[in-house]
Order: C-alpha cells, then sequence, then structure tokens
C-alpha cells in the first residue's frame, strides 16, 4: 500500500455539514488532509427535516472536502445526533463449564447477551461499549481473554436510536452513491480526539454543544459511564434572543456571535450596543445586560440538566480531569463561566481536538471535534480487526444494522 | 348479517343492562377498576375463590367461589381446585348472570379459577340469552408451560360459547410499555389495557348517537376467526382535533403505529364527540382512514354524541386482520349455537389490544408514543412563543418545553 489508510469523517450538523478526510498511520497517527464545509439547511436540532436541501449540503461539503484533500470520496464514518438517542448500562453473564478458559466466543456471547437487553422496538443498539469485566466475581478485569473462570460477567454502556432517523442521515450520504461505512455517535467520535487516556481515567465530562443539539459523555475508570444528548444547542440561544429583544433571526444570529456573552457581571447600567439599520430591520439599541442576561439563563439552565444528569452516576468529586467544553457554542465567551457556576469546585477547559497533525485551523477548530473524532474512531475500529476479515465485518455489521 | 333476535327487541325499549363479570384474581382486578375510574353504565360483580382479594375489591357485588372446597384461600392456580369451587357455587354463577343484556366476562386465564370459571359462565350466561363478550388475557411465556396450556384449553372452552372472544397475550403487552418501565408499572399497564377495551366496547354498544354502531357490525369484527385484533383510541380537543385524536388512535402501538390498518380486512370506526361535532370532521376522519386502509377492506362506521359540550372528540378504531376464509364459516354457525368449532389459529395469534380512554372521563394513561403531546397540551406555557422551533418536535426534559426560551420561563416561576 502506497498511501495510508485514509478515512474521511462526516457530520451532518445543524449549523453546518462538515466532512474531514485524514489520512490514518498504522502506529496511531492522524494527519488531517482537507476539511469540506457548507451551511446547513433542512437540519433541526442534529436531525434532518428536509431531506432534499439537507442532501445538496452534504453533496456541496464533500465537493469541498475532495477538493481540499485531493481525495476521492468513497466511504464516510457518518456521525449521528439528535434528542432520540439514549444510553443505559447494562450487566450481562455466561457462565462456562468447569476448568475451561475463556476464549472469543464466551466474549463475544457476554456481548451478545447484554445487548439483548430491551430496548424500544423501534430502536436500534448503535454501540456497545465494555467498561469492565468480572471473572468469577473478581473485578476490574481489563481483558479475561485466556483467563480461567466458571463464570464471565460484563458491564456494558449501550446507546441505541431510532433506525428510521438514522436510516435517513445513511440514506443522505448515499444519495450519491458513497458508502457509509459505519455510523457513530457524535459525544463517541468527538471523545475519541478531545479526551485522552489520562483524562478518561482520572474521569472526565466532555460536553459537545453546537447548534441544534448538545452531545455529552461521561467516563470514569477509562471507560464510559453515561452519555446523551439533549435538543439544546446554540439556534436556541439565538432564538431567545430573536424573541427576547424582538430583532430578526439572522441579526439575532449575528448578534450573539460578535456581542453576546455569558457573563452578566461587570457591565456599566446603559450599555447599549447600537444596530446599525439592515434592509428590512431598522436600526435598534440592545441593552447588553438584556443581550447576556438572555444568554446566560440558557446556557445555566442547560449546565443545570446536565449536572443533575451527570451526579446521578459519577460524584462530583470523581471528576479528577473536570469538564471539557467544545462545539461550536463553546466559543460563547463566558461559558467557561457559566459552567463553573453550575459545577462548582471542578475544573471546566475549553477543548479541541488533540493529537492530529495538519492545518491548525483545522484542528483548533472546537466546530470540528466531532467530525475529526469520526475519522479517528475509523482508525480505532480498524485497528482493532484484523485486516483480512474486516470487509466481512463490517458487511455483516451494517447488514445486521441496516 | 347474523341476526340477533332477541336483542333487536330489547334494544327498542329500556336501556339494556350491561354487566361485567370479573372472574379471578385478574377478574376482579378489572372489576375494581371499572367501578372506580369510569362513569360507565356497567354493573360490576366480582367472583373469586380467594376471599382475601374478594374483601379488598371495590366492585359492586362480589361473590364467593367454592368457600367450602378452598376455604376462601383460592385455588392456588389449581384447574382441578377451581373447577369443584365452580361446581359448588353453581347457583351462584347463575344468579350472577342473570337478567343481564350484555355480559363481559374479564379473567386472566392460566390459573385455578378464572380458567376453571370463564368457561361456565359463559355457557350460563349464553344460555340466558345475552350476548357473552369474553376479555382474557393468557400468561407470559416465562410462568411456564404448564400455564400456558391450562389458558389455552380454557380458552376453547370459551370460545364454544361466547359470542365475541377478546383475548390479550401478555407477551404482547410487555410490548406496550418501554422495555425498561418498573415491573410494577407493566403490570399495571396489562390491566389498564384490559380495562380500557371494556371501556371502549360499553362506550360504543350504550352510546346514544346519530349514527348508532350496530350490535352485528360489533360482532363481524370481533368475531372473525384467525389473525389478530387490532384496537386503538385517541382523544383530541381544540381547533385540529379530528386530525390529532384519529393520529392518536393510529400512533397506537397496537396497531404497529397504523401499519397493521393496511392489513385489516373489517374496521369499525367509532367516533363520540359534543355537540360541536361536525359533519366535516367526520368526513375528514373517514378520509383519513380510508386512505389508511386497503380499498378491499370493509369500514363500519358509529358515531354518538354526548351531552357534555366540553369533552373531547374520541375516536376508536376496532379492526380485524389476517385470514378470512374461516370467518365465513365460522360466523353463521356461531348464530345457531351449536358447534362454534374454535379455529387453531384462534388461540395461537388472536391478540387484541386498546388503549381507548373511558367515555367522558380524564386521564386514562395513554401509551408511552402519546404521552409527550399530552403531556404539552397540559402546559400552561403553550401560548408563549416557541419562535423558530414552532413547527417542529419539541424539546422536553423534565416536563418542560426548552425550546420557550429560558428567561421567560423563570419570570414566569418567579
Amino acid at each position: 500500500m502506497a498511501r495510508e489508510k485514509i478515512h474521511v469523517g462526516l457530520e451532518i450538523g445543524t449549523t453546518k455539514v462538515c466532512a474531514v478526510v485524514a489520512e490514518c498511520r498504522r502506529d496511531g497517527e492522524m494527519r488531517i488532509l482537507g476539511v469540506g464545509e457548507s451551511p446547513s439547511r433542512g437540519v433541526r436540532k442534529g436531525e434532518i427535516v428536509d431531506f432534499k436541501n439537507a442532501t445538496q449540503c452534504v453533496h456541496d461539503a464533500l465537493a469541498d472536502a475532495e477538493d481540499r484533500s485531493d481525495h476521492e470520496i468513497k466511504g464516510v464514518w457518518l456521525a449521528i445526533s439528535g434528542s432520540h438517542i439514549n444510553s443505559f448500562n447494562n450487566r450481562s453473564s455466561v457462565t462456562l463449564p468447569e476448568e475451561s478458559t475463556i476464549s472469543a466466543k464466551e466474549i463475544e456471547s457476554v456481548e451478545f447477551k447484554a445487548k439483548e437487553a430491551g430496548i424500544p422496538k423501534e430502536d436500534v443498539i448503535i454501540h456497545s461499549v465494555i467498561q469492565r469485566y468480572y471473572v468469577d466475581g473478581q473485578e476490574g478485569v481489563i481483558d479475561p481473554h485466556g483467563m480461567m473462570g466458571t463464570r464471565l460477567e460484563a458491564d456494558f454502556h449501550i446507546i441505541h436510536g431510532v433506525t428510521n432517523r438514522i436510516q435517513n442521515a445513511i440514506r443522505c450520504v448515499r444519495e450519491f452513491d458513497i458508502d457509509v461505512e459505519d455510523i457513530v455517535v457524535n459525544s463517541v467520535a468527538s471523545a475519541q480526539v478531545v479526551l485522552d487516556e489520562q483524562q478518561k481515567q482520572a474521569g472526565a465530562v466532555l460536553i459537545d454543544i453546537g447548534g441544534g443539539v448538545t452531545d455529552y459523555i461521561v467516563y470514569k475508570d477509562g471507560a464510559v459511564c453515561h452519555s446523551g444528548v439533549i435538543a439544546i444547542g446554540g439556534d436556541h440561544i439565538t432564538n431567545d434572543l430573536c424573541i427576547g429583544l424582538r430583532i430578526p433571526i439572522a441579526r439575532a444570529e449575528k448578534l450573539k456571535i460578535e456581542e453576546g456573552s455569558a457573563i452578566t457581571a461587570n457591565i456599566a447600567p446603559g450599555d447599549k450596543i447600537t444596530l446599525k439599520n439592515d434592509t428590512g430591520f431598522s436600526g435598534k439599541d440592545i441593552d447588553r445586560q438584556m443581550l447576556n442576561m438572555i444568554i446566560q439563563a440558557r446556557l445555566e439552565e442547560l449546565f443545570t440538566i446536565l449536572h443533575k444528569r451527570i451526579q446521578e452516576v459519577v460524584p462530583e468529586h470523581l471528576l479528577g480531569a473536570g469538564i471539557l467544553l467544545t462545539g461550536g457554542c463553546s466559543l460563547m465567551r463566558g461559558i467557561r463561566e457559566a459552567a463553573e457556576s453550575v459545577f462548582p469546585g471542578t475544573p471546566v477547559y475549553l477543548a479541541h481536538a488533540q493529537a492530529v497533525s495538519g492545518p491548525m485551523s483545522a484542528f483548533e477548530n472546537p466546530q470540528l471535534s466531532t467530525c475529526i473524532g469520526a475519522a479517528k474512531y475509523a482508525q480505532a475500529v480498524h485497528a482493532d480487526m484484523p485486516e483480512e476479515s474486516l470487509l466481512m465485518r463490517l458487511k455483516g455489521f451494517l447488514a445486521g444494522r441496516i | 348479517m347474523i341476526t340477533y333476535p332477541r336483542w333487536l327487541e330489547r334494544n327498542t325499549g329500556k336501556e339494556p343492562v350491561l354487566r361485567l363479570l370479573g372472574i379471578g384474581n385478574a377478574g376482579v382486578n378489572i372489576a375494581d377498576r371499572i367501578a372506580v375510574r369510569a362513569a360507565l353504565p356497567l354493573e360490576t360483580v366480582a367472583l373469586n375463590s380467594d376471599l382475601h382479594s374478594l374483601n379488598a375489591s371495590v366492585a359492586s357485588k362480589k361473590t364467593a367461589l367454592g368457600p367450602m372446597t378452598t376455604h376462601g384461600l383460592g385455588a392456588g392456580g389449581d384447574p382441578e381446585m377451581g373447577l369443584e369451587a365452580t361446581r359448588e357455587s353453581l347457583e351462584e354463577l347463575r344468579r350472577a348472570v342473570e337478567g343481564a343484556d350484555v355480559v363481559f366476562l374479564c379473567a386472566g386465564l392460566g390459573g385455578g379459577t378464572g380458567s376453571a370459571a370463564t368457561p361456565l359462565l359463559a355457557e350460563l350466561a349464553r344460555s340466558n340469552g345475552s350476548l357473552v363478550i369474553a376479555v382474557v388475557t393468557t400468561p407470559f411465556q416465562f410462568e411456564g408451560r404448564r400455564r400456558s396450556r391450562q389458558a389455552e384449553e380454557s380458552l376453547q372452552a370459551i370460545a364454544k360459547h361466547a359470542d365475541a372472544l377478546i383475548h390479550f397475550e401478555n407477551d404482547r403487552m410487555s410490548e406496550i410499555t418501554a422495555p425498561r418501565t418498573e415491573a410494577e408499572e407493566t403490570f399495571a399497564a396489562c390491566d389498564d389495557i384490559l380495562f380500557q377495551s371494556v371501556a371502549s366496547l360499553t362506550r360504543l354498544i350504550s352510546c346514544p348517537g346519530p349514527m348508532a354502531v350496530a350490535v352485528p357490525d360489533l360482532l363481524a369484527v370481533l368475531r372473525s376467526g384467525g389473525g389478530s385484533f387490532l384496537f386503538g383510541s385517541g382523544e383530541a380537543e381544540g381547533g385540529n382535533r379530528a386530525h390529532e385524536a384519529l393520529e392518536q388512535a393510529l400512533r397506537s402501538p397496537l396497531l404497529d403505529r397504523g401499519r397493521l390498518l393496511h392489513e385489516a380486512k373489517k374496521v369499525l370506526v367509532h367516533l363520540s364527540g359534543p355537540h360541536s361535532l361536525t359533519f366535516a370532521e367526520v368526513a375528514a376522519i373517514m378520509q383519513e382512514i380510508s386512505t389508511n386502509t386497503s380499498a378491499t377492506s370493509l369500514l363500519h362506521l358509529g358515531v354518538s354524541v354526548v351531552r357534555d359540550d366540553s369533552a373531547p372528540l374520541i375516536v376508536t378504531l376496532i379492526g380485524h386482520c389476517g385470514t378470512s376464509a374461516a370467518t365465513e364459516h365460522a360466523a353463521p354457525l356461531a348464530a345457531t349455537d351449536a358447534v362454534r368449532k374454535p379455529s387453531p389459529a384462534l388461540f395461537a395469534e388472536e391478540a387484541i389490544s386498546s388503549n381507548p380512554p373511558p367515555a367522558h372521563h380524564p386521564e386514562p394513561p395513554q401509551t408511552k408514543s402519546t404521552a409527550p403531546k399530552v403531556k404539552q397540551e397540559d402546559l400552561p406555557l403553550e401560548p408563549i412563543a416557541r419562535g423558530r422551533f414552532d413547527k417542529i418536535e419539541p424539546t422536553i426534559v423534565e416536563g418542560e418545553d426548552l425550546d420557550v426560551p429560558t428567561f421567560l420561563r423563570r419570570k414566569l416561576k418567579r
């Protein structure tokens, strides 16, 4: 093979559709060759609501990525999101005959059993992530392969979503005869590149706030222990401003990006922002206090919901690596302070993709974390699989799922 | 069409007497629900061999079965004992079915009392000339093969005598609730569905209206042999109620989200609404249903009007799909009452399902799929602008519509 393996990550986001073409080396290094972007239409809250428009945007983004990377895209790894995605933890067990060692067969069957846990009929399991194994009650077994035991138990984190909605995203890509090699949930993808192994071990929360949805994933002791999606994102802030300040959506979006902040303290009373006249919009003075208050209320509420959900699974003091914010909305001024006020005592960082090389503008942009993550996920999956059977396994994988 | 001379004669005069008999523990449960929750023109009688459960019951009439045989301790899942208890109390059973025009028999099959007494009651009621509708459940698979067999035998016996047999498989019930619901809630949901099916049937038979459902129509749908029964119901108020109520009914998981309706051979549609129900609404609903059904299916329509002006519009769909070959034979035979031979398919597949809310009364728990919608209607925040999110699926977390700006919601609460 002259060139190293190339993977393409694609995210159909609420704000933009982006595709990342990355070269993945055997040693685990990854280099970004090109990023294609297209402003998104027909996507709301991370899900497709206008198929035709969304398809067009996917096409534009892929074409852009091909141009920039000089690589013909044949297949993509698709990151998906939406409020229909749910998760839970499940433990399963298998019993082995006396005096036998645990083989791949038992490990497979324990995973299979974990997946049998009831999910709604219209749902499909997207990921089943191993958390830990127990052999005869012995805790903390990382790889039981080859161990002696009579009982193998395993905790799995299972992420599932509504089949039809996932299908819609996949169909969007297949319109152009481009294969979807596999799908990955946004939060899982982002975690691939934003979090490193130490952070996962120490306990970390990754919050990816995008345009339409917020994806989050919680790691403890190196394993995923919780994940989820809340259908709230930057669009909600824009909408709040549009209603609260009585300005058009487009103007509200611009105001949010240029002036918005989640810090309400230290604003001189009567501090005004003057919006210039525009076609279809006569100028207006905006009270900065009001502007920031609206943004702060929305973000604080979002973090409060997250805080409540995360606390149910992990007490705060176990989050050694703290909270990492990524996604387009993490660019909002003062978002770190807003998060800190809700998670007292837990460090909050703004994060972007790590351990990749390529144009700085690509991986330092938190908007692209998920997309880069999807490519990284592809690399991780490929590394786990033996080369020959890869195609077969993937085929079986997709056939079972789609 | 089959004729029911006794029934039709009586229909002209006084109100028909509808009676529900709850037999065994599961049956008593249903009887209790009916007695407590629904304002239905229905007499309830609880019959059980377990005195403890009978004492706790709130049904208007109670009858102990076989006090000498079981010493009031119940049959303990033993059909032999159940049968003996039933024989001992034959006189009481006879009295229980006397003088009713329609008898609903509710029981959970597979145990002792319900399995033994229900066929007998069906026979007794039938010989009195009542219309007999049995609503029964069969046990979960995990309850063991023996119970399933008992249930099956009992089911065959009931089918011989009852005019209509509505059969719920408990195994399918568990699909109604989300997989991770608590066990107690799931059991309650099972009971609830039985309750709701009885409530909707009662409403269908007893509600007056410009276009009442004829009993033979109902029976024709209920009694088609083989295949499976479909039930769906929805209620809504406000400007778009016709559409919303139908949507809800179609979304019932037991219609497989409306998909099964395409296969239905016969569909009975019942609309119940206040005086303000317009013809246009009826026409719109029927129009929509006909697009959801196959061209060859037979539609029966019933409309009833409730005096209460604030009553919601309720759409109930009862259908039957599957093989109709046996149907043509089964129906006429049934009328003669002699040899109503149940086709084997009747037991294997027949499953009926329903979630219709009781007539003019509030909140029967809706199915999961409709819950968020209903919840949202109840929110006092509805009139507040949701801006660009107006037309898309709301983000509801802990009962709050998060699409409404946070600052607006907070201010409301302060």
